[in-house]
């Protein structure tokens, strides 16, 4: 974490000396601090900064890819005069523990492929999740864990 | 007057009449809807689109100051719906145990004869 | 160019959130119809915001227009979750399509 705030750091220097003041000065001049800091990394006794950073990217991009096709499948079933959905609840056993985690894996759930957060057990083992186009529940089950999950705990945990 | 600026001009008024049958048809399931939760739910997409509305009314008057009333208003309509949701919640309590509610699926229903049938 | 860019975009954001209303209206249960709220209501708002961050191209313009989208995607699920939960303990039906409950033996 320090790391990051260094980057961050750097960044603001950098478009505070260059005086344009623009986002794209900024989003370079933390590449740039990225790539020193990448360089001088053997100096430093934590190395879990530059592993975070590029699964963070993954993830983002992944979440946006679900995002978009998530909204063209609800849409279709909104447009097409017949309904396709299958709708169904059903329990997905947690590997994360950390109440932060959960809260992520909750949220990010409810924004992909129809899958919406309903409830959460007494003891923060299952998640309750509503699927909408609902065909095979173990392979449901299994895409959440293997795909977002799995994605969040490497973000989180590396 | 370029053309592009015409193309502007013409697409913001263009989604803006989008937005607003939107909000017509979030305003029949507010007066319709069946339960509370409805209710909910189509009040809290109508602030979507009245944000959206907003943003899109900045860049159709070239007045960015609309921007910062779209994101106070996003911040109330969030608390709003929080409110709500605890009150639908509240209101349950009293009640004794939920009512079977897959009830339905077990019986046939009108458009969907066979729970198996329908999608092969 | 920058204008028809943000146009288009514009258009398919209000189109999307149009979707997202519909949806609202035509499909069964409560539950089914948060999706549409959560998912094309919120592409919809952040597409339009995105619209309006290219076509100024301010930083503070930026900065506000990241910070509104963060504010949807933040909020939205949130939101959804609090609604599913409550609507769900309140006893609400599900539309005769449901073919599975697992969350009926917890109650």
């Amino acid at each position: 974490m320090p790391l990051l705030l260094l980057n961050i750091l750097f960044a603001a220097v950098f478009t505070l000396l260059l005086g344009s003041g623009s986002i794209g000065t900024f989003v370079s001049g933390f590449a740039l601090g990225y790539l020193i800091l990448w360089l001088s990394s053997p100096l430093y006794p934590e190395i879990g900064y530059f592993k975070k950073l590029p699964k963070t990217i993954n993830l983002a991009a992944y979440f946006f890819w679900e995002l978009v096709i998530s909204t063209l499948q609800v849409a279709w079933d909104v447009i097409t005069p017949r309904h396709i959905s299958r709708p169904g609840i059903i329990g997905v056993p947690l590997a994360a523990r950390t109440d932060l985690e959960i809260f992520l894996v909750a949220n990010l759930l409810s924004l992909t492929p129809g899958t919406l957060s309903v409830d959460l057990s007494e003891d923060k083992k299952i998640l309750y999740v509503h699927v909408m186009f609902l065909e095979d529940i173990d392979k449901t089950r299994e895409g959440i864990k293997n795909g977002l999950e799995r994605r969040i705990l490497e973000v989180m945990r590396s | 007057m370029t053309g592009g600026t015409v193309f502007l001009y013409g697409a913001s008024q263009v989604s803006m009449a989008i937005l607003l049958a939107g909000m017509f048809l979030l305003l029949w399931r507010l007066s319709k809807g069946p339960t509370a939760a409805d209710r909910v739910v189509a009040m809290d997409l109508l602030s979507v689109l009245v944000v959206t509305f907003l943003v899109i009314l900045s860049i159709h008057t070239r007045e960015t100051s609309y921007l910062d009333v779209a994101i106070a208003y996003a911040c109330i309509a969030f608390l709003g719906t929080i409110a709500l949701a605890r009150f639908i919640q509240k209101g349950s309590r009293n009640k004794q145990p939920r009512p079977d509610l897959c009830q339905k699926s077990d019986t046939p229903s009108e458009n969907l004869p066979d729970k198996r049938s329908s999608h092969d | 160019m920058i204008e028809y860019f943000t146009g288009v975009l514009m258009v398919l954001g209000s189109l999307f959130c149009l979707v997202a209303a519909l949806g609202v209206i035509r499909l069964p249960d409560t539950l089914t119809r948060m999706h549409a709220v959560t998912k094309a209501g919120s592409l919809g708002a952040g597409l339009v915001v995105l619209a309006h961050a290219f076509f100024h191209q301010q930083t503070g313009i930026f900065l506000r227009a990241g910070f509104i989208i963060a504010l949807l995607l933040f909020t939205a699920p949130v939101a959804a979750h609090l609604i599913a939960r409550a609507s769900y303990r309140s006893g609400i039906p599900l539309s005769g399509r449901t073919w599975v409950d697992e969350l009926k033996k917890q109650h």
